[in-house]
Formats: structure tokens, sequence, C-alpha cells
């Protein structure tokens, strides 16, 4: 006999008007989740996964409807309870956890205070005993210095330490059932490591009922007792979390799968010679940022600025596709920048037999040769711009011919990168992101280029849309011999394509080693510790 | 608040004074009409304007003239004004007290009925009241002082209704309830303007706070609406207010020329008026002075109220 | 082109502000020619009149038709109001997209500069200028102009910041493309939108300044039948037909609302969309 479930929506749908009609954000979605139950539910953007934790929550938009279907907390339906109730309801019998700890934080108040007012209202407690008490939360959830965080503003806190902060307002009140609206996306690997970590810990304690929305399936594994995969408001498929990865049952979740990266698959094959000379080589390149201000400069102070990359030496040989991996902060872009004569720098670039040893030495056979594509699409591509200009500039730039006219050209260009040729009409606003960054991608490789460095180029788009650039990556590498400066902070995608890593840590290089010796003995802790903290899939 | 933050801003304003300073003397160092003429009238002899020019010190370089009125600005001595014959700082600086009277009346009204109705429009979106608010004020924000002024001038000091008088002062240290009366249609009129442009603040402040993140979070913690609203979103909301306050003492200042103009009310703006159509050089200069220092000096205290209540601009 | 035209008549700012604008465009071209009497024209049996079927917005002091003499006034208001609005706009993003390419310590120097300028409020700037240059209507344009052009420094720059700091600039810049084709191909069609909708609703201070400084008695001189000025010049009568007063006042209100809306919906409309 299965136990009553905490919560269960049961065939639920969801709409949301507009002007040209209704919008069909969910359908017939059933879901339970039973005490000491931890749900996983996965699904790309645009699935719905986040429409149904505010569903769940009762915070729909005014221009939502409802048209079928029962949200049952214990039994209850949450669609017929008041306002008034439902107020009663949030935070005590159900609570949530956001995304991103910096914007879900009132930045005008302390953090002692946003914790302390879900204990006043939801257990009745007095200011000062709600104080101490959330006192005693914060050092459940493992902040070092309970009474100092108490008394700092969000801005003062890191990241990590933050969301800390918003689970132990999210379990203060022992609630029934938890959302976890992926709590650990805005977050670097090491530290959603750890907020991983305390999150199977208290809700092993607690039993609390938990939702956990992500997009990473893979982690999803290992966290979930059961997962649910989402794909346009529907339900797909749902297995124990064990199962999902060894026998999935429906093509979507099939394809879903073969998009995660894993990093025991190897892409990529084909290692450059041991012996070969560098296409191109970083020696001891600083680069800063900041200008020493006015009252420096009366002072004599010596420039200071921020270090963004420090003495880095680093080389790429023909054809070799070199990962960089680090997280934010790490100084991974601003080198690729300093690279391409965006950052002024310190120190010399080698390319060939030649020696930069600034942006001004970046002739025009260095810029064809390495090229870069950036990670956000929107502001990559001039929205002002058509596709055509967009495309025909590096050929006009860097007088590229063939025997046919312009527009040809433009539309082999779209063809190597599996667009259809009438898109050089259209304007970047009517392309959905992975096709943005595919013409990006076709900018980039209009003058032939030796090297492109891909800065984080897939970081901001769908795991599935992230498989079919990276497949498209390899195989203009296979046809022009391209090399790759690969930037990324997923290392589960880095040790599938690329031959070298280098890690990245503050501004140091911290290693540098091929992919195998990486994996299985690195040499640096800080290596070490990422690779703890990556979650590879289950199965 | 750090002391560097502190010392930025203290040089900002001396250098912002300085340049004001400059502009305001040497703009109106291009006005024709000749001092010594002026006072002396078109019959002088070319003997006695040569006089009068060099005890005026006309004579000098226009860098040695500034540095000179500088030097006298410094020690409140704005110079002998060409119409009156009296020291500037005498017909000046009562003025902008009784300006300042006539600014903080408006200011305070306005904050009694601006932020209310800023609220209760972003509470009722898209509803009546935001519709009214909107309209209003977009209207509001769009009528010159002077029109604003005439319309109430013909509504309320109509002599068929004789409800207030059209013109006049009368200080309220003599007569406190008659003092009050004659300044009713100033404050009201330029606490119209005030009112439009800050209820539009208000509300859009508003909007965008309870759309944020936080707001959100805040809802869905089941916090009470009350709570949620006072002290997490109004917090907020209201926090930039001080800065549109401060942006609007600038407005009122340029407008408080138009307004106690047409009232007669005799305030800096009034004697700056006059000072322009008499061409009274040193009363020119001391009005336009006193005034932009004042309009820099309350952008000031507000980056600084801001600055402290902010705390996340600590570290500036 | 016709798609951001499209989009800006889709909204109902847009359509009302075109609307206004558009009427009061063709009032001030074709002006007089509309007008159903003689704007100079005197009724001496018909002063001080209320409106009525004859008037349609009464008379004044000296019987002329008002609403005669408002459509006359529309090509004072209207075209200084523009050419004032162009010159601070004009002056202003020269400076404000220098200051922003020069960057660094310039920048820094222009913008503090600008910034003490700014403490000065505008209707008082613009009456110091017109003091010292002499009370008429060029002058009272070309102070307008100067003391509107640091807030349009302010914008312009703020703007050519964002830009810049746009990856496909900085994809132009790797590339290895001249500063030239960087600012004028780049650059410049993404700068021009916003500073043509803060241009529009800048034209409505205009209006507003210039009938303050014409009712002051420093803008537009008679005969000039700007409507600051018909304001100045009803006073005397103010209670006598107070609609001497009314009329040019709601009709500058006009003006003012019509740029307004327009540079709103213009907002819209020229605005790029990420992703449809």
């Amino acid at each position: 006999m299965t136990a009553v479930p905490i919560l269960s929506v049961e065939n639920y749908s969801l709409d949301y008007a507009g002007r040209a009609g209704a919008a069909r954000v969910l359908q017939r979605v059933n879901l339970a989740i039973t005490r000491g139950e931890v749900l996983g539910l996965v699904g790309e953007s645009g699935s719905g996964k986040t429409s149904l934790a505010y569903a769940i929550m009762r915070y729909l938009p005014p221009n939502a409807r409802e048209p079928g279907g029962a949200i049952r907390l214990l039994g209850e339906d949450l669609r017929t309870k008041s306002a008034s109730e439902i107020d009663s309801i949030r935070g005590r019998r159900i609570s949530m956890v956001f995304q991103d700890p910096s914007t879900s934080l009132n930045p005008t108040l302390t953090l002692g205070e946003q914790i302390s007012e879900v204990l006043v209202r939801h257990k009745g407690l007095s200011q000062r005993e709600a104080y101490e008490h959330g006192k005693a939360l914060l050092h459940k959830v493992g902040l070092k210095d309970p009474a100092a965080m108490m008394r700092r503003y969000p801005h003062e806190a890191s990241g990590g330490e933050k969301q800390r902060v918003t689970i132990a307002s999210a379990f203060a009140a022992e609630p029934d059932c938890i959302l976890f609206d992926e709590p650990t996306t805005a977050l670097d690997v090491i530290t959603s490591r750890q907020i991983i970590d305390l999150f199977r810990e208290l809700q092993a304690e607690t039993g609390v009922a938990s939702l956990y929305i992500s997009h990473d399936l893979a982690l999803v594994s290992r966290i979930a007792d059961r997962v649910a995969v989402i794909h346009r408001g529907c339900i797909v498929e749902e297995d124990p979390a064990a199962e999902v990865f060894r026998s999935p049952r429906e093509d979507y979740t099939k394809a879903l799968i073969a998009s995660v990266p894993r990093p025991d698959r190897r892409l990529v094959t084909g290692e450059p010679p041991a012996g070969a000379t560098p296409l191109l080589a970083a020696d001891q390149v600083t680069v800063r940022y900041g200008r020493s201000s006015f009252i420096d400069s009366i002072l004599r102070r010596p420039a200071a600025g921020t270090i963004g990359a420090r003495e880095i030496s680093l080389d790429v040989k023909p054809s070799e596709i070199l990962g960089i991996v680090g997280e934010s902060g790490s100084g991974k872009s601003t080198l690729a920048r300093a690279l391409v004569g965006l950052n002024p720098f310190e120190g010399t670039i080698r390319f060939g037999e030649r020696r930069l040893a600034s942006a001004a030495d970046m002739d025009q056979d260095y810029r064809r040769s390495i090229q870069i594509i950036f990670q956000h699409p929107d502001s990559s591509l001039n929205p002002r711009q058509t596709i055509g200009d967009i495309l025909l500039r590096p050929l006009r730039l860097y007088g590229v011919k063939d025997n046919g006219s312009e527009r040809d050209m433009v539309a082999k260009l779209l063809e190597e990168v599996q667009l259809p040729a009438d898109f050089a009409k259209r304007y970047p606003h009517q392309l959905s992101g992975g096709q943005k960054q595919r013409v990006a991608i076709a900018r980039a490789f209009a003058s032939r280029p030796n090297l492109v460095i891909c800065d984080e180029i897939t970081s901001s788009l769908d795991v599935s849309i992230q498989a079919q650039i990276i497949e498209l990556l390899l195989s203009l590498r296979e046809r022009f011999g391209t090399a790759y400066f690969f930037i990324t902070h997923d290392l589960n995608l880095v040790r599938q394509i690329a031959h070298r890593i280098a890690v990245m840590y503050r501004g140091d290089l911290v290693e540098v080693a091929d992919v195998d010796t990486l994996t299985r003995a690195p040499s640096h802790p800080y290596t070490r510790a990422l690779l703890d903290a990556v979650p590879t899939p289950v199965g | 608040m750090s002391i560097n933050y502190l010392l930025k801003r203290i040089l900002t304003i001396l250098f912002t004074l300085f340049v004001v300073s400059l502009l305001v003397f040497g703009i109106t160092q291009v006005l024709p009409g000749d001092a010594a003429v002026m006072l002396l009238g078109e019959n002088a002899t070319a003997e006695q304007l040569a006089a009068v020019r060099e005890r005026l010190g006309l004579d000098a370089s226009l860098a040695v003239q500034y540095l000179h009125w500088l030097a006298g600005v410094l020690h409140s001595d704005f110079g002998t004004s060409l119409r009156t014959g009296l020291p500037v700082t005498e017909m000046m600086f009562p003025a902008l007290g009784r300006s300042l009277l006539l600014a903080l009346l408006s200011i305070g009204l306005m904050l009694i009925i601006a932020i209310p109705l800023g609220i209760l429009a972003a509470l009722r979106r898209g509803g009546p009241t935001d519709l009214g608010v909107s309209l209003a004020s977009y209207v509001g924000v769009s009528l010159p002082e002077f029109v604003t002024a005439t319309l109430v001038l013909i509504t309320l000091a109509n002599p068929a209704f004789g409800l207030f008088p059209a013109t006049g002062y009368v200080p309220l240290s003599e007569e406190f309830w008659r003092g009050l009366h004659h300044l009713v249609l100033p404050v009201l009129t330029v606490s119209i303007i005030l009112i439009a442009h800050v209820m539009r603040m208000v509300r859009s402040e508003l909007v965008d706070v309870l759309h944020t993140d936080y707001v959100r979070a805040a809802r869905l913690k089941g916090l009470s609406p009350r709570r949620v609203l006072f002290r997490h979103a109004l917090r907020n909301a209201l926090l930039p207010t001080i800065t549109i306050v401060a942006l609007d003492v600038g407005y009122l200042l340029g407008g408080i020329i138009v307004v106690e103009e047409i009232f007669a009310f005799p305030g800096i703006g009034r004697e700056l008026i006059v000072a322009i159509n008499a061409r009274d050089l040193p009363a020119i200069q001391a009005g336009a002075l006193i005034m932009a220092a004042t309009y820099a000096l309350s952008n000031f205290m507000a980056d600084l109220a801001y600055a402290a209540l902010d705390k996340r601009i600590q570290y500036a | 082109m016709p798609d951001a035209l499209r989009r800006l008549l889709g909204t109902p700012q847009g359509q009302l502000g075109s609307l206004i604008v558009f009427a009061a465009v063709l009032l001030a071209i074709l002006g007089p020619a509309l007008a159903p009497y003689n704007p100079e024209q005197f009724h001496i049996t018909a002063r001080f009149q209320g409106p009525s079927s004859r008037f349609w917005l009464g008379t004044d002091q000296f019987g002329r038709d008002l609403l005669s003499r408002i459509m006359m006034g529309a090509r004072s208001t209207l075209p200084l109001a523009l050419l004032a609005t162009v010159i601070g706009t004009g002056l202003g993003a020269v400076i404000g997209t220098l200051s922003a390419f020069l960057g660094g310590r310039a920048d820094e120097a222009i913008m503090r500069t600008v910034d003490a300028v700014m403490a000065i409020p505008g209707l008082l700037f613009a009456l110091l200028i017109v003091t010292s240059l002499g009370a008429n209507a060029f002058n009272a344009i070309l102070a307008i102009g100067i003391a509107f052009a640091p807030s349009m420094v302010r914008i312009t720059r703020s703007v050519a910041l964002a830009v810049r700091s746009q990856d496909y600039v900085k994809a132009a810049i790797a590339r290895g493309e001249s500063s030239r084709f960087i600012v004028v191909r780049e650059m410049l069609p993404n700068v021009i939108a916003p500073i043509v909708v803060e241009t529009t609703i800048r034209v409505s201070f205009a209006v507003m300044t210039l009938a303050t400084l014409s009712f002051l008695g420093l803008g537009a001189q008679p005969p000039s039948s700007e409507w600051g000025l018909m304001v100045s010049e009803a006073r005397s009568y103010l209670f006598r037909n107070p609609w001497m007063m009314v009329w040019p006042g709601l009709a500058i209100a006009m003006i003012a609302v019509g740029f307004n809306l327009l540079g709103d919906g213009l907002r819209d409309a020229l605005n790029p969309r990420t992703s449809e």
C-alpha cells in the first residue's frame, strides 16, 4: 500500500492567455511526491517546469487560466483555497528555494531579518526568539559564524552563503513539502556541490517531500529518488533515478540523454603529433583591468587595478582542441580576449615565427587566423544588420574570394553551419539562440581561420542544442583542420572533446595536462576538487 | 559611509560651485550695457564714466574682475545693486528665505499627496485609479508653470468669487492667517507641477519593485501582504524618492521664477526677473549664483542621504 | 522602416502622439490659410468675447479671432522649438559621443564639467543667456539649445557606452575593423534610435521653455503670435476674458503632450527585440 502523497498534481493543465489566443503551458500533468521522497523534474527551457512550480505555489500571473486538474497538498486541493489561506500555507506547509540568491533576497534588509520574519510569521515566535532560532538554523546549514551572518546584508555574503540562508528559510517552518527551482544554477561548480550535499543532508534528516527542478539530468539522476522528464508542458516519462539513464523509454528522453556530456564518451580523436610547433602561444601574459584613479596618480601610488590573468604561459598546436576550464572570475575569458586584442596585456604572444607584444602588433594576417566566438548570441550579432550583412563583413574585410558572387558565398557559409540560405535576409531577432550561435560560428569560419576561440559558446543554450553545436564544431574541424581554444566551465563536456585541458583559478593557470592524465591523476588540489564536484550521470 | 566617499563628494561639489560661478560670471559679462553708463546716465562725460569705471573695477581684465567678485562672494558680499544702490546681499538673502518657505511648503504638500497617490496607482495597476493618476501626471508635466499658474488664478483668484488674493505677500511673522491666505495659490501652483512629476516616479518605482525576485520570494514565504508591502516593497521603492525630490528642487527653482513673477511673490526668482529687466548686473549674478548653488547643495545632500540609507553604496 | 512605422501606430501612445504632431505640423505649414479670419484683423465691435458660433474660441482685446491667432502661432512656436531641440541635440550628441569615444581621463573630465554645468537649472541657464544676448526669438532658441545640451551629452554618452560594450562591437574590434567602420556601421545605427526618442521628448520641453521665455518677455517679441507671448499679453485682461490666456496655454500643453506621446511610442517602435 503506497503512502498518501504529500504533494499530488492530478491531471493539471495551465494556459496563458495572450493576444493571439491561449498558449498551453502545461498539459494534464500528473505527479506525486510522498514523505521523504525527492522527485526530480527535468526539462529544457520552455518546458513548463518553472510554471508548474509557480502553479503549485499558487503564484500565477493574471493571464493564467487553469482549464482543469487539481493540486493537492496532503489531500486538500490548493485550487479551492482563498488568498488568505494560501498565504498561511506558503512558507509554512510548502516553501520554495529559488535559483538566484542574489536577486531573491532583499538587498536592503539584513539576512537575519529575512530569516527571522519567517519564524515570526509561521511559528509565532517573538522577534528575539526568532532571531535566536534563526541563528541556530544558520549554524545548521553550515554557516561558520551565524551571529555575524545574521547582521550582514546580502551583498556582503557570497553566493553559496546566500543560498544556505535561503535554504534555511525554506526549512525554517518545517514544511511538508519544498520546491527547489534550480538552486545551484547560479553557483559555481564547487559551491554547487556543497549546496547539493547540504540539501541531501537536510532532506534525509527532515524527510521533507522535495520537488527538485533542474535542466541538468546528470545532476538530478544522482540526488533524486525518481525522475520525471517534462517536454513542452507534458510529462514525457517518469522513472526511478537509477533507471532513467540506463533504460529510457521515450524518444525525447533518449535524445536528451544522448545530449548530456559524458566524459567517458570521447567524441574526438586525432591527437596532434607530440613535437609539433605551437600554432599560438602565450608567454607570461598578464592582463589587468581598472585604471588607476586620479587620486592615485596625484599620490603617485603604483597602478593598482585588479589582475585578471597572471603570467599565463600556454600554447595551442595546429588542429588541437585545447580546453580551458575555470569558474567565473578565473580569467579564462580575460585571457581569450587579450589573444584577440580586446584587452591590453603584458607579456608576449607567439604566432608562428612572430612575436607580438601588444594588440597593435596584430595585423590582418593574425586576425584572419585567430577568430573568436562569444557566449551570448543575443549580443554578438548586431541587431540592426541582416544575417547576410553580418556574414559578408569578414568576407569583405579579409578579401575572401571564390568564383561565386557575394550572395553565393554567404549561402555557402550558411550551408556549412546547416542553416537555410534564405536566412541571409533575416534579422537576428528572428532566429533562435542556437541558430544565432550557428551564424556566429559561420562568421568565424568565413576567413578559414587556423584557430577559433570559443568563449563559453554553449553555456546559455539548452543541452540538446549544445550537443548539436558541438557536433557542428567537430565536423568543421574535420573539414578544415581548425584548432580550438575551448573555454567552458563544464568539465564533463570538455573531457569529451578536448585533447588537453588547462585549468584556471582566480587568474592563475593551475594545471595543464592531456585529458587522461588530468582525469586519472590530477596534480593540483583545485583540479581534484573540481573533478569531485562535478556530477556524472548515473548509469 | 566611508571617509573616501564623503571626501569625493565634497570635492565634487566644490568643483561644481566653481564651474557654476565661472559660468554665471562669464555669461553675464557678455551683457551689453555699461554699468557706468547706467549709474551716471547717458549724459555723463567721458572722465566721469572713466572714474566710475575705475571705482567699480571695470577697467581691470576679466580674470581679475572675476577673482574680485569671487572673493566678495566668499565673504557674502555680492556688490551693490545698480538699481537700488543697496547691497545686493540685503536684497537677495531675505528673498531667498521667502522662496525657501514657498519651496518647503510646496514640497511638503507634494509629499502628502503624490506619494500616497503614486502608491495607490501602482497597487491598482491598470485600474481606474492608475489611469487617472497617469493621465494627471502626463498633463501636469506638459503644462508650463505659467499655464498652471494662469489656470489657478482664473479659477481660484477670480474676483467674482473672492476666494484667494491674486497677488501679494504678507509675512507670516506679521499676520499669520492672512499671510497663509496669500501663500495658498503660489504654493498650490508649484505643488501641482511637483506632484505630477513625483507621482509618476513613485508609481513606476513601485511597479518595478513589485516585480522583483525578492518581493516574489517574500510573498512565497507566506509573509503577510502588509509586511511584504511595507517592509520589503515600499522601503526600496521610496529610497529613490529622495533623489527625485532633490532633482525637483532644480525644477522648482526654474519654475519658481515664473510663479513668483505671476503672483508677485517677493522671492529670489522675482528679484532675478526684476534685476534682468533693469540690467542690474551684480543682482543678476548674485541671484543666479544663489539659485544654482542651492540646487547643487540640495543634490549634494540628497546624495549623502541616499548613501547613508542604501547600504550598498558604502564603498564608492 | 515601414515595419517601425507600423509598430508605432500600433500603440495608443504612438497613434495619439503621431496624430497630434502631424496636426501641429500641418497647422504650422498651412497656418493662416486654414484660419477662418485674418489673425491681424481687428473686430472692434466684438472685443473680449468668449467662445461663440462666430468666433469659435473668442476674441482678444482688439477683437482679433483667437482661433486664427492660435493657428498662426503654431508657425512661431513649432519651428522655433524644433530648431532649439536640434541645436541642443546636435551639440549634446557630438560632445557626448566624443566623450564616450575618448574614454579615460578625458571622458571623466568632460563628464564632471557637464555635471557641474547641469547644476544650473535649465530655465535659469536659458534666462541668463538670453539676457546677455538680447531678448528675441532667435536668441531664445540659441539659449534653449545651449541649456539643453548638457543633458543630451549625458544621454548620448551613456547610450554610446552601452552600445560600445556590446559583444558585436567587440567582435568587430577583434576582426580588426577600422574605427571608422565600427563607429559608423556598428555603433551609430544602434545609437540613433534612443537618441531620436529622447530628442522627440525634448521637443516638448523646448516648447514649454520657449513659451515661458516669451511669457517673461525674453523670447519672441510682439507682434509675434507665439503662444507664450499671447498669454503674457493677455495677463492684463485676465479676468475680463480668461479665454485669452486659456487657449494658448492649452495649445502649448497639447503640443507638449503630443511630442511626449510620440516619443513614448517611438521608444517601443524602434526598440529591436532580441528574439521573436
